[in-house]
């Protein structure tokens, strides 16, 4: 049963390449891809592989060279419109002349949300900025950065939510403990999600589905689904469930950097 | 806080101290040397300026008060129009070529000749004042603030993009606040430029004002006359300029944005450029022949393009005056290129040594601000006085002109070097000049580049007038001349000639601003 508060996201045949001087570079190799409405799905693989530009072509950022993505029975660009998807972008995207609060209430004014101070404090205090509201992004740190790019991606209450390397630049503590904190919401807001992560233990512990990509063009190297019950608390992650998903992940990236592998499969 | 406007901050906090002792050093010097030169009659000393100044404080204040207004005018619709144009090349970016070679062909249409024209086309009154006020701004703001407008990481735009807003959603929530610095830094070059073009207006034919004082003093060769206006000008121009950047800092902008996005894609057709160019000139004729027509002016004085065609080309007498024209040209050009090249290469190398040595800044800076503003027409006699009315005074002219926008943007381009860049260099312990070399020298080209650019008008203006003013050679010279005479034909003809060269000289310096900037800036072309 579709809900269209949680849509699937359906690619098929979707390639891309870049136009460059010296030929084209091609991104994204031809793919075929299902993402069930309300899942999380992580993307993993070596850096400059085609994640950000996977994330960009679902997010309609980018024109596919060819295929076609269909987010539950409307196009990309259709859910742009609504302002029904948000990206929290992988260098933050932050405006310099806009405070903290001013560029998490941003995410709801671009989307034509009502302003609404609680939702936005409730927002700041959650990815941990309290105290920080009134700052200019040039007087945070890059992991207060990103963090306050989550915020703003999480305030227009998106359908699909689109993360690239949001955690990219945070410490361990942090980070685990947005882990732990940000799965709720997500679950409450009913959002589909893609998130781009180089943590193999993030992704298992955030994903329904990992799909490991190959070095450029992307290529789809191994699909693991995360069979793992949820909330995904110390116990579970200290099972051996848990450990045995983030070796066939682990695995799948090493093997996914020896094109030879891939061409033989 | 980072950037220009802290290094602009930290200037102005130093700057009364060793502002104070440099002027009472200059001031004692300067009237030493005007007492030991009296006899050779260029330099008037402080004593006797102030003493004119005093006898005459009724008349000046007067006069510079009808001025002022005149330039606050000038300087309001100047500057809307450079702010207007700039949005409208950023929302129909196709347009930007015929714009930009529109403003800039009426950016440097000579004062000489347009000061004429606007009197006979506005009469008596202060119509001529105000719109060449006007003129001398708009450009300077018109191409900060189109940089402004575009100096936005790609990023800005993909978020405004990924809620499905539009363009004028990004404009007013990215473009505009991130244009802002580029407009206080061009507001801040205009003011000083609106007295100076108000001053011009003045000089033909309008009843009060310093330039009219100004005429009148150089005729009579009245050095305290001339002097004292100058001085007034040059003050009035030092305080709009520090008043522009007080009220820049009071704003508390965000500092201006460093770009270090990948590049956008930017395929061009190669008849792109050639057609470009071809438009743009078809336009300006179609626009000149029919304003023309469409204000009935009359043929013996307002020249069609066809007319100045049959003057040069195909009419009687169109190889004298064709030999007249390219003579008095060529003789401006070798002229005008070494002072260009030497006031730029002075503005950058200046601005390499005050960002090594920043305590020698607050010396020089004020120095260098009182050069600039120091109205053109005041010091072209004064410098051709004393440097002679050869190659030397006249390239003298040139470069002072240049030298200070040259100066004060390669020192906001140096002040831009990204953070982390500079951070780098640290960690290696790197000597002063390797991260001058590496890291500051490459952040300062596209502003260096700019500045080449604004710089063709600059140095038209100052050697046209120098020559008409001081020299009485080439173009500016015969300018004068065949307006006084009523040879219309060969003024269009000059002005014409003159537009050329510079949309040509600004395409070779274009092109290789592009060829420099591809390889080492990549991230500031296109979009
Ligand atoms: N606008 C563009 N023009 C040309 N090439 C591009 C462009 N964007 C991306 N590429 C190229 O596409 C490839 C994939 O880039 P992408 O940003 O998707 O990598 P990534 O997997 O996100 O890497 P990382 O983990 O380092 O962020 C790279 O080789 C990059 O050079
Ligand atoms: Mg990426």
């Amino acid at each position: 049963m579709p809900d269209a508060r949680r849509p699937d996201i359906r690619l098929t045949g979707v390639s891309k390449s870049f136009g460059a001087p010296g030929g084209e570079i091609p991104a994204v190799a031809p793919l075929d891809l299902q993402l069930a409405g309300g899942s999380m799905t992580a993307l993993v693989g070596p850096s400059g592989c085609g994640k950000s530009t996977l994330l960009r072509l679902i997010a309609g950022l980018e024109r596919p060279s060819s295929g076609e993505i269909r987010i539950g029975d409307e196009t990309p660009d259709d859910l742009r419109k609504r302002a029904a998807l948000s990206v929290a972008f992988q260098d933050a995207a932050l405006l310099p002349w806009r405070t903290v609060a001013g560029n998490v209430a941003l995410g709801r004014s671009l989307a034509r949300r009502p302003r609404d101070a609680g939702a936005v404090s409730d927002l700041i205090n959650l990815v941990g900025l309290k105290g920080f509201e009134a700052r200019r992004p040039a007087e945070l740190s890059g992991g207060m950065r990103q963090r306050a790019a989550i915020a703003r991606a999480m305030a227009s209450a998106p359908e699909l939510l689109l993360l690239d390397e949001p955690f990219g630049a945070l410490d361990e503590l942090t980070r685990d403990r947005l882990n732990a904190e940000l799965p709720a919401l997500w679950e409450a807001h009913g959002a589909t999600s893609v998130l781009v992560t180089h943590s193999v233990a993030e992704a298992v512990r955030l994903a329904d589905r990992i799909l490991v990509l190959s070095p450029r063009p992307a290529r789809i190297a191994a699909d693991i689904p995360v069979d793992l019950p949820r909330p995904r608390d110390g116990v579970v992650l200290a099972s051996e469930a848990f450990r045995e998903i983030c070796g066939q992940v682990s695995a799948a990236l090493r093997d996914g950097q020896e094109p030879s592998r891939l061409a033989a499969q | 806080m980072s950037g220009a406007l802290a290094q602009r901050g930290r200037l102005a906090a130093r700057l009364p101290g060793g502002a104070l002792i440099a002027l009472l050093l200059a001031l004692i010097a300067w009237e030493a040397i005007a007492r030991l030169t009296a006899q050779s009659f260029f330099i008037a000393a402080p004593s006797a300026i102030v003493a004119h100044m005093t006898d005459h404080a009724g008349l000046l204040w007067r006069a510079f008060a009808v001025t002022l207004w005149a330039a606050v005018r000038g300087f309001v619709w100047g500057n809307l129009a450079g702010v207007l144009m700039a949005l409208l090349v950023v929302l129909l970016p196709r347009a930007e070529r015929l714009v930009a070679t529109l403003a800039l062909l009426v950016f440097c249409l000579p004062l000489v000749a347009t000061g004429p024209i606007l009197r006979v086309l506005f009469g008596p009154g202060e119509g001529p004042q105000v719109t060449l006020a006007a003129l001398a701004v708009y450009y300077t703001t018109f191409l900060p603030v189109l940089v402004g407008l575009r100096a936005a990481p790609q990023g800005w735009f993909d978020l405004v993009r990924s809620y499905g807003r539009g363009r004028m959603v990004a404009l007013r929530e990215v473009r505009l606040p991130a244009a802002l610095p580029y407009l206080v830094a061009g507001l801040q070059i205009a003011a000083p430029a609106a007295f100076l073009g108000a001053m011009v207006g003045e000089f033909t034919g309008a009843e009060r004002g310093l330039g009219v004082l100004t005429v009148r003093a150089l005729r009579a060769l009245d050095l305290p006359a001339t002097w004292s206006i100058a001085v007034i000008a040059s003050a009035v121009s030092v305080l709009a300029f520090a008043a522009v950047g007080w009220a820049g800092r009071r704003l508390d902008l965000a500092p201006p944005q460093v770009l270090l996005a990948s590049p956008v894609e930017a395929r061009q057709s190669r008849w792109r450029g050639p057609g470009e160019a071809l438009l743009a000139l078809v336009v300006t004729l179609a626009l000149w022949k029919g304003a023309m027509e469409l204000f009935a002016l009359p043929r013996f004085f307002a020249k069609r393009p066809e007319d100045v065609w049959a003057y040069m080309v195909s009419g009687p007498g169109a190889e004298a005056h064709r030999a007249k024209l390219l003579g008095a040209m060529a003789e401006t050009l070798s002229f005008t290129a070494p002072g260009y090249v030497a006031g730029l290469a002075f503005g950058a190398g200046l601005a390499v040594v005050l960002t090594l040595a920043p305590r020698a800044a607050s010396l020089t800076m004020p120095v260098a601000i009182a050069l600039r503003s120091i109205p053109i027409v005041a010091t072209a006699p004064l410098i051709v006085w004393a440097l002679g009315r050869g190659a030397a005074g006249t390239i003298a002219v040139v470069a002072v002109m240049i030298f200070f926008p040259t100066l004060v943007a390669c020192l906001h381009g140096l002040a831009r070097t990204p953070r982390a860049v500079l951070d780098l260099f640290e960690v290696y312990a790197a000597e002063r000049w390797r991260r001058m070399l590496g890291a500051q020298l490459p952040a300062m080209l596209p502003a260096f580049f700019a500045s080449a650019r604004m710089a063709i008008p600059a140095a038209i203006l100052a050697v046209t007038t120098a020559e008409w003013l001081a020299t009485g050679r080439g173009v500016g010279a015969l300018m004068a001349t065949v307006a006084s005479t009523s040879d219309y034909g060969m003024l269009w003809s000059a002005i014409a000639l003159i537009g050329l060269v510079a949309v040509i000289v600004h395409g070779l310096v274009g092109a290789l601003e592009r060829w420099v900037l591809s390889r080492t800036n990549a991230e500031q072309l296109a979009r």
